[in-house]
């Protein structure tokens, strides 16, 4: 039997400032080159909450502050219920980078002190950054025991102005070798809840880290088919871009 | 009187910069004749006759800068022009320090400035240009001017301060820049594409500004011509693209759909300070491409042309350019420099998959060469491709070294053809240093 996964794409164009196609792209063809089929659903504006059933996997990209507005009057409501469902029971895998890891928290404080209402779906809060507090931008490496074996050492780059903090029950992605991560302060990054991880790493994250690639994968078959055992792919490409930013960081692999 | 003396001062620290060989192109004179008196720069402009131009937008701005340069130039005006930085007061003070004569009186009809994103409000604030042309708006070096509607925002509270006295030529195919354009006091040109045969079907996937700008209502377009460049409408507040003052010319002295804009930018500001189109084209015929635009080099009879390709659009026009012109050898180089952004994750957003089967031999170099890589393999490999990803096509190569990486695919290229080299910014003044070697700037 060939299989086959659904990722459904959380409002491509609106939610897409840093490359963050390339996840989608990286997804697509390491089902491909596994004789793996691979539908992608685009999620946009208007769509019906229906659609939603059909996914296997979430993808969510980064956005700017107006971008983010427009897709809080879409999402609220029904389709955040069953995004939440879907993350919270059904044990979807997905992945939410910057804008819409923050959008997956409890609320997002503004400069200002304003709350920006988020979707509630994870127990984290991002705060924008105090006055005279840069953006927190650089390339990051981090060590995250996600994967089966050694820890895994994960590679991207990070550009953001809010601090997110993660509630008690909360597991981060992996903890900050190099960079800032969540706050910068405590030396976490990321999140992973259920099968869904929520991060700040650009690069985009996938396509030089295949083993979380490989990960998200792996939990949407075992969802579907109660078998994620993956073929081994070529990544000898992959690992050379890894070590060539590695060794620029003067981090260990 | 004052500002005579600062220029003579200014005259003699330039004359003892340059014996001295403290760097050619120094603002020290400018920064001294500031410090003096702080209102230097706008008392000098405002005795003399010349006038200031300002050119801003993502792409485009060095090659708008010599079209209007050439076109001045070659009808026998005085031209003066200069790239902002972060030093851009001093620079331009600078500048009026070398071009007056020891009686204070300029020796430029037209001074001529790039403006880039995070120096514009600075500029606007500083000193009033007689022109502004703002060509285009797009996702660049996130990492160092941000992000696009901030940039959008910054400059239309500037742009709202400019006097009626100024005159704005704006690109309102795209839509941000009409918006920009919108309530202003400054007077305004509008400039864009009619020729819906020049469009195409899809967007391009790093698309900007697909959203209305007033009442972020998605926008519909009647044709794309690039990004998200076109001829668009708003169907919930009804805000469209004004009507344009100028849509084609008779001669485009390069190809690509981009450079019609730079060339009927230029175009539409020749022909409002008076020069007539015969003296435009005449003009135009004897242009020579900008640093590493289109710029061509022979090497050993063999043909090398340079497409800079510093952002995801600019990159996507290059591809559709060099397409067009049946290119069949390439090389990519990506370097992560300050000049470049240091991060490389835009170039996921090339649509580069539409291309790669046309090019016979992909070459790639450069700092993050391995990133570059990555991203051709997965638009090389195909499901189809039986061998799965073990042996990637035998027409992609990677070479760290771009010495190398030039020689190689030089070699590689037929003499008939030509190799099309695509370099981010400092990759390419690297290029250059190494194909005609010596260093430029």
């Amino acid at each position: 039997m060939k299989y086959q996964i659904t990722i459904g794409w959380l409002y491509q164009d609106l939610m897409n400032t840093y490359g963050d196609r390339g996840n989608v792209i990286c997804l697509k063809k390491r089902c491909e080159w596994r004789n793996i089929d691979c539908n992608i659903i685009e999620l946009n504006i208007g769509f019906n909450k229906e659609e939603l059933k059909k996914c296997d996997l979430l993808f969510m990209g980064g956005a700017q502050d107006r971008q983010q507005r427009i897709v809080t009057k879409d999402i609220k409501g029904e389709k955040s219920k069953i995004i939440k469902k879907m993350i919270d029971d059904d044990k979807v895998p997905g992945l939410f980078i910057c804008g819409a890891y923050q959008f997956l928290g409890n609320y997002y404080k503004e400069a200002d002190g304003k709350i920006i209402e988020c979707l509630e779906i994870l127990d984290l809060y991002t705060e924008s950054p105090k006055k005279n507090k840069k953006r927190l931008i650089g390339n990051i490496a981090l060590k995250s025991n996600l994967f089966e074996g050694e820890p895994y050492t994960l590679i991207g780059f990070e550009n953001h102005g809010g601090s997110t903090y993660l509630g008690k029950n909360l597991k981060p992605l992996g903890k900050v070798m190099t960079g800032y991560g969540n706050n910068g302060e405590d030396n976490t990054e990321g999140v992973i809840f259920n099968n869904i991880i929520g991060t700040y790493l650009h690069g985009p994250i996938l396509p030089k880290n295949p083993l979380l690639a490989d990960f998200l994968i792996r939990a949407a078959l075992k969802r579907k088919y109660k078998n994620g055992i993956l073929e081994k792919l070529n990544d000898k490409l992959e690992i050379k871009a890894r070590k060539a930013i590695a060794n620029k960081l003067g981090v260990e692999l | 009187m004052i500002n005579l003396f600062l220029i003579l001062l200014g005259k003699f620290t330039l004359l003892i910069s340059r014996s001295l060989n403290l760097g050619h192109g120094s603002t020290w004179p400018g920064h001294v004749a500031l410090s003096i008196n702080k209102n230097f720069i706008k008392q000098i402009f405002k005795k003399s006759k010349s006038k200031i131009v300002f050119i801003a937008g993502t792409n485009g701005k060095t090659t708008t800068a010599k079209l209007i340069q050439t076109i001045l130039e070659q009808n026998g005006k005085k031209v003066f022009i200069n790239q902002s930085g972060a030093n851009l007061l001093n620079g331009i003070s600078s500048s009026i320090i070398e071009h007056s004569t020891m009686f204070g009186k300029i020796r430029c009809d037209y001074f001529i400035f790039e403006i880039d994103e995070n120096t514009l409000p600075l500029s606007v604030s500083e000193i009033t240009p007689d022109y502004l042309i703002i060509l285009n708006l797009f996702r660049d070096q996130l990492d160092r001017y941000g992000e696009v509607d901030t940039i959008a925002k910054n400059w239309k509270k500037s742009i709202n301060k400019l006097p009626e006295s100024s005159l704005v030529f704006l690109n309102v195919d795209d839509p941000k820049i009409a918006y920009i354009g919108k309530g202003i006091n400054a007077k305004k040109l509008f400039f864009g594409l009619n020729d819906k045969g020049l469009g195409q079907k899809d967007f391009q996937h790093a698309s900007d500004s697909l959203y209305c700008p007033n009442c972020d209502e998605k926008l519909e377009y009647e044709t794309v011509f690039y990004s998200h460049l076109g001829i668009w409408h708003c169907n919930k507040c009804n805000l469209k693209r004004p009507l344009l003052s100028i849509d084609n010319t008779s001669y485009y002295p390069m190809s690509g759909i981009y450079n019609r804009y730079n060339t009927l930018a230029s175009v539409l500001f020749a022909k409002t300070i008076g020069i007539d189109e015969t003296n435009i084209n005449n003009a135009l015929e004897n242009y020579s491409p900008a640093f590493g635009r289109q710029e061509k080099i022979i090497i050993d009879n063999k043909n090398i042309q340079l497409f800079l390709s510093k952002n995801p659009t600019s990159f996507n026009e290059s591809l559709r350019t060099i397409k067009e012109l049946n290119a069949k050898n390439i090389l990519i180089v990506l370097n992560n420099r300050i000049p470049d952004g240091l991060d490389v994750s835009w170039i996921w957003d090339i649509d580069i998959e539409k291309y790669v089967d046309g090019f016979n031999q992909i070459f790639v170099s450069g700092d993050r060469c391995f990133d570059m890589g990555l991203r051709i393999k997965y638009a090389l490999e195909n499901q189809k491709s039986k061998i799965k990803n073990q042996n990637y096509n035998s027409k992609f190569k990677i070479l760290e070294n771009l010495n190398d990486a030039i020689k190689i695919s030089l070699e590689k290229t037929p003499e008939k053809n030509v190799l099309y080299i695509l370099p981010t910014y400092s990759a390419m003044l690297e290029i250059r240093k190494i194909l005609t070697g010596r260093k430029i700037l």
